[in-house]
């Protein structure tokens, strides 16, 4: 088998332009997600079970991402176009929406579900004792909320939210089939001249496998900084320098 | 808007079903020779040789970042023309081949960590007082270590289980005729219409199997645990 080294190269250089679609589409899907994501998980620690919630996190686990891929991309565009311009008579054009609104849409549905479970999990791993503490000292229930629970909370999500980033920008791969110009798509694009998928999925692979690098030593310092916070210490610009020491340049010396 | 036939999802649904086994077959051969390779990994990861332990690490690091339909792409494509070059034909092959390849280096790797935190989870000085009392290290492990840990496992494989049914449903974009697969065949012979409908029969069959999946390990795993809570409560 010879690889195609020149086709790689210019594939290569094709893809890196794209990779700007899938970051922001990972990116925006985390940022949307995670707000939802924790206003349903502060809603789920009420003692009430909401049946809808749980439904809906359930089927969105049980179901593979390429199902609600496609089922979510036979559905939005003809029921959009007939709730805005048949029902409302708005005259939007649609069919021209740049279809990487479909792909938020659908990986939010998708990663709001996970993200709810994780940040239920991270609030209700902080102990009873905290929040009566809280309370014996007269904080209000949102006070001991937003000051005690949600910041211990979330320094224990960050694994989890590291995973599911992750997971959200691998998943991002499978936008090409609502025709998102993302890595995938324009690597498969530059193969189908000269038909060089192999190489072509080999460069899409070595471009995920540096993103996702990146991401998990993202997180990892992020970590690193709350785990100072966690143990009382100020997080003061000490932290980054004696963690980047290595990198300092001489000028600042 | 075209209206959503009900009756459909039934019809879809029926004719669906019968695929499961495929799905349930692929499911099981990957297990199988993913778990293996997962034992491996993770008994590469615990041992004392760094070389072994790293080599298994970046593996498992690498294999976690890759996108489960790019690599069945590479796969499926790169797989039968790297055996050509040393004269393999393998283009006749099944489909089954190529999954199967794909998602056991995709679980091997989940499984790889799922093995070794349990064996992590269970405390060391278990093993040792196994030693003491005159076991042998084979007996030591088959019946002190690995119960305790099959039961901390078992949570985690149930959800790489969950994930693997759930990434296997991508086989259908080279072909393969799973439960998936079915639901696009149908699709394709309807030329394109009952579409919906189909989607939510394929919606409904994946979460009753990942329903009856949790179901059943969890059963399994209270069933495993049983001797551990009594030996909680009675402390």
């Amino acid at each position: 088998m010879q690889l195609n080294i020149e086709f790689m190269k210019r594939a290569f250089i094709a893809s890196l332009g794209a990779v700007p679609i899938t970051l922001e589409l990972t990116f925006i899907t985390m940022v949307v997600s995670s707000v939802l994501g924790f206003l349903l998980a502060l809603k789920k620690m009420d003692k009430k079970k909401n049946r809808f919630v749980d439904a809906y996190i359930s089927f969105v686990r049980g179901t593979p991402i390429v199902l609600q891929i496609l089922f979510f991309y036979s559905l939005l565009p003809t029921t959009l176009n007939y709730v805005l311009n048949v029902v409302l008579g708005l005259g939007i054009k649609v069919f021209d929406i740049d279809p990487i609104i479909y792909a938020i849409t659908v990986f939010c549905l998708n990663t709001t579900a996970i993200l709810t479970e994780v940040f239920r999990s991270a609030l209700s791993s902080i102990g009873y004792g905290q929040m009566e503490a809280a309370l014996s000292v007269g904080m209000t229930n949102w006070q001991a909320m937003r000051w005690i629970i949600i910041p211990q909370g979330l320094i224990s999500a960050l694994p989890n939210i590291c995973t599911t980033t992750v997971n959200v920008l691998k998943s991002t791969s499978l936008a090409y089939m609502m025709t998102v110009q993302d890595v995938m798509a324009v690597a498969k694009k530059e193969a189908s001249y000269g038909y060089n998928y192999i190489e072509a999925y080999l460069v899409v692979l070595f471009i995920y496998i540096i993103l996702c690098v990146v991401i998990q030593l993202i997180f990892r310092e992020a970590e690193i900084i709350a785990a100072e916070y966690k143990r009382g210490r100020a997080v003061t610009q000490k932290t980054f320098s004696r963690r980047w020491s290595y990198v300092k340049v001489k000028k600042y010396t | 808007m075209r209206p959503l036939h009900p009756s459909y999802i039934l019809v879809a649904f029926v004719k669906i079903f019968p695929f499961i086994t495929v799905t349930l077959a692929t499911m099981a051969g990957t297990v199988f020779i993913g778990g293996f390779i997962g034992l491996l990994l993770a008994s590469a990861k615990l041992s004392k040789n760094k070389v072994l332990a790293a080599i298994s690490d970046t593996y498992v690091y690498v294999v976690r970042c890759i996108p489960s339909i790019v690599l069945l792409f590479i796969i499926y494509y790169g797989i039968p023309e790297f055996l050509q070059s040393f004269g393999i034909s393998i283009n006749d092959s099944s489909k089954w081949f190529f999954v199967i390849t794909t998602f056991s280096i995709l679980f091997s790797a989940s499984m790889a960590e799922v093995m070794r935190s349990a064996y992590e989870s269970v405390d060391k000085g278990q093993r040792e007082a196994a030693l003491a009392s005159g076991m042998t290290e084979f007996q030591a492990f088959r019946r002190i270590v690995a119960p305790q840990a099959i039961a901390v496992a078992l949570p985690n494989f149930a959800n790489s289980l969950v994930k693997l049914m759930k990434e296997g449903s991508l086989s259908y974009t080279i072909g393969m005729v799973d439960v998936m697969g079915k639901g696009q065949l149908l699709i394709g012979l309807n030329q394109g219409s009952y579409g919906l409908e189909t989607y939510i029969a394929l919606a409904l069959i994946y979460w009753i199997l990942t329903l009856l999946i949790e179901k059943v390990i969890g059963e399994i795993e209270i069933r495993l645990s049983r001797g551990k809570r009594k030996v909680a409560l009675g402390g």
